[in-house]
């Protein structure tokens, strides 16, 4: 029997992002209990956040141990939206990152069974760019019986590890994030005839253009589709003399689009990005892409156009 | 113009015919109204001639209804504007025309040089706009503060944003910093082409307070990240003077954009 290495050639300074799928409780214990003993005997700070299956399997095999867990906690009341659930995870790996040079969690997110809970995949597929340089490995769980067979093609498509029975490996199927993004983002359909245009210059016009078309489809809404429409009009100016912002309605979808002649964006997956810590640095994808219900970029070094899309 | 007691006007102007546009029927309609007007500007033989087409003019210069004061006579030079004098002064004034039986003050004023004295004079013409204007919410006193248009955004962003009302060419007036009530309070809408202005405008005119600042955000109609953005820089100078900057009853809208920047805005408010 070959020797088991839980974290593989791991070396603890950058970020390790590994999906382990499970059916039979003894192949969860068999990974997950040896990865929690060996953070623990390397002095790591090990976090447990998963579901109740999970969590009582653990803390039947890990006895005593359960209580050196930096955390240990139940996974179902996380969700708040993909958005919200990304921001408030990425302060806690901020708060740790600035008392432990390294640590390891083993993350069961149980909401990928809900259907508003899929999305979570698009931010597992950015986390493995805008997580690269954190200290620390992220074995995230998946329960075969609970997971429909497309959710779990995507956890794959999102994780570049995967175990290999006695070590991680190599995902196969894992794809880059702006490749797994632009996979699960609208088709880009050509623009109907019917929507209204406008070229504007400045954010306070796009406001008010945007808050006329957004009154006319459902008034609850209109805060929310200015707000993003706002930021991305903010942004297309900063790249260009005008914004050409237009929106039309496809059956209980407003779709919002802004398009620029700048030079292209430096990266499309930035609405999936969490805000850095202190006042600087970009927000406005991130929060666009908070509010509107789905996104699609297209973007080349002629110009980009966005579309946001709010559901009724 | 339909300007009464407790109005304060930003008004930028190109020219002396912008000027003379924006003076001439704010002074009549005080006359109407039977104030006591003052027009300030760089130089008195100028002002009188830009005044001829007034109404009563003479008649006004004459019994003392319409004085026409130099900046420099009014105002000390930038570097040595003290806020809290110049708006005793401006009370007593306003005192003075009321006890002559006059409906209250009246006054349009270019205070383009004050802007001249430096970074400092920049501050302390900051903190005087900001008393003034809680002085014209509390007695019977209207001004029209004239900014010319080459002084340009930085620094007409911050001063611009210390007027209830405003006019800058075509452009629609978006957000007020006020002092008027028990707190701060930021209205109307806060996007990226005020924030820079905001970062100023609310460092200098919270600065003198050490302890804590209270901003109320009740009557906010938008903010932008770029405006929440200016919040956080301002909350982060701020504390390094031991001023805390606490912002309460932020609208539900608002809450999302100060949140991207940790900050906490209070009790919400709804819409």
């Amino acid at each position: 029997m070959s020797r088991v290495r839980p974290t593989g050639d791991w070396d603890g300074r950058s970020f390790a992002h590994e999906a382990f799928a499970f059916s039979a409780d003894q192949e969860l214990v068999d990974r997950v209990v040896p990865f929690a003993v060996e953070g623990l005997s390397r002095g790591e700070p090990v976090l447990v956040v998963a579901g109740e299956r999970v969590r009582t399997l653990l803390t039947q095999e890990l006895g005593a141990d359960v209580r050196r867990l930096a955390t240990f906690a139940a996974a179902e009341t996380w969700w708040q939206g993909g958005h919200r659930t990304l921001h408030a995870y990425d302060r806690d790996l901020r708060a740790l990152q600035a008392v432990a040079p390294t640590w390891r969690l083993a993350a069961e997110p149980t909401w990928l069974a809900r259907d508003d809970g899929r999305e979570w995949s698009r931010f597992e597929a950015v986390a493995n760019r805008c997580y690269a340089d954190l200290p620390y490995y992220s074995l995230c769980l998946h329960d075969r019986q609970r997971l429909p067979a497309s959710v779990l093609d995507a956890v794959a498509r999102t994780h570049p590890l995967t175990w290999g029975g006695s070590a991680p490996v190599p995902e196969p199927a894992y794809e880059g994030p702006e490749q797994f993004i632009r996979s699960v983002h609208p088709v880009w359909a050509q623009r109907p005839a019917r929507a209204s245009v406008a070229v504007l210059t400045t954010p306070r016009e796009a406001r008010r253009t945007v808050s006329a078309a957004a009154l006319g489809w459902w008034p609850a809404r209109v805060g929310d589709v200015v707000q993003a429409a706002h930021e991305l009009v903010v942004n297309a100016l900063r790249v260009a003399a005008f914004a050409e912002v237009s929106s039309w309605t496809d059956g209980d979808t407003l779709v919002v689009e802004v398009a620029d002649s700048g030079p292209g964006l430096p990266d499309e997956t930035l609405g999936y990005v969490p805000p850095p810590v202190g006042p600087d640095g970009g927000r406005g994808m991130w929060l666009a892409w908070s509010l509107a219900d789905d996104a699609a970029v297209d973007s080349h070094p002629a110009g980009t156009a966005i579309r946001l899309f709010f559901h009724r | 113009m339909g300007l009464r007691p407790g109005d304060h006007v930003c008004w930028t102007f190109v020219d002396a015919a912008d000027f003379r546009a924006a003076v001439l029927p704010f002074l009549d309609e005080g006359r109407r109204l039977g104030e006591h007007l003052l027009l300030v500007g760089a130089s008195r033989p100028e002002l009188l001639r830009a005044l001829a087409p007034l109404p009563g003019r003479d008649e006004m210069l004459a019994s003392g209804q319409l004085e026409v004061r130099s900046t420099a006579e009014v105002y000390a030079s930038g570097e040595q504007l003290s806020p809290a004098e110049q708006v005793a002064a401006y009370r007593s004034l306003v005192d003075a025309a009321l006890a002559r039986g006059r409906t209250g003050l009246r006054v349009a004023a270019d205070v383009t040089p004050l802007v001249r004295g430096g970074d400092d004079g920049r501050t302390r013409l900051h903190v005087y706009e900001q008393l003034a204007d809680a002085l014209m919410g509390s007695v019977a006193m209207t001004a029209l503060c004239l900014y010319e248009a080459s002084l340009g955004a930085e620094v007409l962003g911050p001063v611009t944003l210390l007027h209830p009302d405003q006019h800058c060419g075509e452009e629609e007036p978006l957000a007020h910093l006020s002092g008027r009530g028990r707190a701060l309070s930021l209205h109307g809408e806060v996007d990226v082409t005020q924030a820079d202005g905001l970062v100023r405008a609310l460092v200098d005119v919270a600065r003198g307070t050490p302890g804590e600042v209270v901003l109320d955000l009740s009557d906010l109609r938008f903010l932008d990240v770029a405006g929440a953005r200016a919040l956080a820089r301002a909350a982060q100078v701020l504390r390094a003077a031991d001023v805390q900057l606490r912002l309460v009853r932020a609208p539900r809208t608002a809450v999302r954009c100060l949140g991207l920047f940790g900050l906490d805005g209070g009790e919400t408010v709804p819409a």
